[in-house]
């Protein structure tokens, strides 16, 4: 039933697929890893954290008796952020692994359906 | 000493309600839409069902290993821990480190390769092929039904909390909050779910270290700290395993050393890492055997951690306001579960607080999510696939997936409007269901060294596992001079219950006959091997990927954080 509607099942099967598809694939799955999102967030709330430490400094010194909480946990969250970005980019997901996920697709199916242990 | 500032809160409001900024609003705004965002990138990815149920069997370890122990940080054990941490204090830290590390360790080094080695689908999955069918069917559905009843009484608990904090009506808190996790799970299945256990993760550390860091300034650090809970006679609160000898119970758990290292330690927490198919799902998605063993291993780490960042802010709160502290939720008084929120009140500012706000919606969700995530594989695979309509083409099982997704979370947001209106009720099934786990533990270690262990043995005894227990629970309740404190009851039922399963199990074993050598390979110690390099790459081999090296890493952190606090 549900294998009429699957959009995927129409996918070029994983042998016949080109050079130019796994490129596509490499770089579709790589753009969305998600020490990317993290990174995307995490320099986002950085950036909002440390301007309300700049802008509310002595408001937050007072709240906290001498902290400026806000200024050293938006920088701390900027940096993590961008050590996110240089992770993913020094060491992105391997080729293999993505291009072997797409190809064991069948076999993935059979294991869904209880018909193969594996 | 002069203190600048009265280091005791003579009289805090009774209100947890948080003053939110335009900017604190905007900040959880935007984590919800990465949520969304998050859930339609893995959509696009969901193929097969084997994607929705276990991601494919594809996340690297650093990612299965945030989320096995994200998965467990939900609202029950962000709040609960911190009262705990007001309530006995650094004994808490038992639940970290004689607790939840060991088992990890324990899964990781031993119990894992039998599961990813034998390539089941789920722990019910590995129930069958080691005992059969009867036992398989008793866990599966003891995992469906309790899972998704207790995904509700977390929906609940949650929605008291976002009512007392944002002042949302009950009803709004668990409609919306119930809709998220449909919404996300329903679409990336469990990719989904752990992307944002991981996000989640972050977040909330974000969150509590700035809380910890302002509350400890504010008593005048570690130091003032000490000074306040000795001057409050709550000096007890800073040790560890005084007070827990045999015969000389004085220990604010009510439990002596016997209990703790074999209730609390060896059945319960073994219990629930090991077998718990919510927490080994997350290590059955890595992408291989390597990989699969370090999740529980790497998820150890940050485990350590964590505590310190819910102990601390548990006796700072004990310190300033613990004697305006109550354990009834009914007297209308700040009780003990309130203490994070009431810290955030008290010490964050705008900033910070939108952080530390988003970090504990985010990780209430991600506990639901992670209920849900594991109740529907089961409920598809091992019960509807297995029992109801085999020999369907995959397609079909990944609709029945979602399908069983958006019901598990329709019946989990009525359980909670359930529990709203029987609040303890609800307490005190989640106690009873927490004894599910100790049974399956004794069952699955006795099958695991014992090859001649049987199906027989193995179905009775996991059913008197759980009875016996719930007798012991009863009792409890109707006699509560029983025992010292509600915790120690957990801990002597579950080891009774441990110690009837292996009692059972051996009489049982004796009179009925086993699975041939054959059947068991992979499944039983030193029966057949199991290949633990398979698809090995490259960078497994690091010496810093060992298991063993990861694994003793943390058991010597296990004993040197103990120290300071004995």
């Amino acid at each position: 039933m549900a294998d009429k509607t699957d959009p995927h099942r129409s996918d070029p099967a994983p042998s016949e697929m080109s050079d130019a598809d796994k490129d596509r694939l490499v770089k579709s799955t790589r753009r969305f890893d998600l020490r990317r999102i993290l990174g995307a967030l995490f320099v986002v709330y950085g950036l909002i954290v440390t301007i309300v430490g700049i802008v509310d400094y002595s408001s937050d010194i007072h709240r906290t008796e001498g902290i400026a909480i806000n200024l050293w946990t938006g920088l701390s969250m900027l940096v993590l952020g961008i050590l996110f970005f240089v992770w993913d980019h020094f060491s992105p997901v391997p080729e293999s692994d993505i291009v072997h996920s797409a190809e064991i697709l069948e076999e993935e199916r059979e294991v869904g359906e209880g018909k193969k242990i594996g | 000493m002069v203190q600048a500032t009265p280091l005791v809160h003579s009289a805090v409001s009774n209100s947890i309600k948080l003053n939110l900024s335009w900017v604190d609003i905007l900040m959880i705004g935007i984590y919800f839409a990465v949520v969304i965002g998050i859930a339609f990138v893995a959509r696009s990815r969901v193929k097969t069902s084997m994607d929705f149920f276990l991601s494919g069997r594809s996340m690297p370890a650093w990612i299965t290993g945030l989320a096995f122990v994200s998965a467990n940080l939900g609202a029950t054990e962000i709040l609960g821990m911190a009262a705990n941490g007001a309530q006995i204090g650094m004994a808490t830290l038992h639940y970290y480190l004689i607790g939840a590390v060991p088992a990890m360790v324990f899964l990781g080094l031993v119990l894992m390769p039998f599961y990813y080695g034998s390539k089941v689908r789920s722990v019910p999955e590995f129930m069958l092929r080691r005992f059969g069918k009867p036992s398989h069917i008793a866990n599966s559905i003891a995992f469906a039904v309790s899972n998704v009843l207790i995904a509700g009484i977390n929906l609940y608990a949650m929605a008291i909390v976002i009512e007392a904090m944002l002042g949302w009506p009950e009803w709004l808190a668990i409609i919306v909050s119930g809709g998220f996790v449909l919404v996300y799970i329903t679409l990336g299945g469990l990719s989904s779910a752990i992307y944002n256990e991981v996000m989640q993760f972050f977040v909330i550390v974000a969150g509590l270290v700035p809380l910890t860091i302002v509350g400890l300034n504010r008593i005048h650090g570690w130091g003032g700290l000490v000074d306040a809970l000795k001057h409050t006679q709550s000096a007890k609160l800073l040790s560890t395993w005084a007070g827990t000898g045999i015969g000389d119970v004085t220990n604010p758990i009510g439990a002596n050393w016997l209990a703790i290292v074999f209730g609390l330690g060896f059945v319960l927490s073994f219990g629930y890492w090991t077998t718990n198919f919510t927490e080994v799902q997350r290590a059955l998605s890595a992408k291989n055997m390597s990989a699969a063993r370090r999740t529980p291993l790497i998820g150890a780490f940050p485990k350590l951690f964590i505590p310190f960042l819910v102990i601390i802010p548990g006796l700072i709160a004990a310190a300033t306001f613990g004697n305006q502290l109550s354990a009834d939720a009914t007297s209308g008084k700040l009780t003990y579960n309130d203490v994070i929120p009431k810290l955030i009140q008290l010490y964050l500012p705008t900033g910070v607080l939108g952080i530390a706000v988003t970090g504990l919606l985010a990780s209430f969700m991600a506990g639901m999510a992670a209920n849900v995530s594991s109740f529907n594989t089961v409920f598809t695979y091992d019960i509807w696939q297995r029992y109801i309509r085999k020999d369907r083409p995959d397609g079909y099982y990944l609709t029945v997936g979602r399908w069983v997704t958006v019901i598990g979370v329709l019946i989990g947001i009525l359980t909670a409007f359930i529990a709203a209106s029987a609040g303890n009720i609800m307490t005190y099934l989640q106690t009873l269901f927490s004894f599910f786990n100790a049974p399956l533990f004794g069952v699955f270690i006795l099958g695991l060294i014992w090859k001649r262990m049987t199906g027989v043995a193995a179905f009775w005894s996991y059913l008197a596992g759980i009875v016996a227990p719930a007798i012991v629970y009863t009792a409890y309740l109707l006699n509560n001079k029983l025992f010292e404190t509600a915790t120690a009851e957990t801990l002597y039922g579950a080891i009774i219950s441990f110690v009837t399963v292996i009692v059972l199990g051996l009489i049982l074993s004796t009179f009925t006959t086993p699975k041939t050598i054959d059947e068991l390979k992979g499944l039983v110690y030193g029966v057949g091997k199991i290949d633990l390099t398979k698809d090995v790459v490259a960078g497994d081999t690091a010496w810093y990927r060992s298991p063993a090296l990861l694994g003793t890493a943390a058991l010597v952190l296990c004993v040197v954080l103990y120290l300071p606090f004995l």
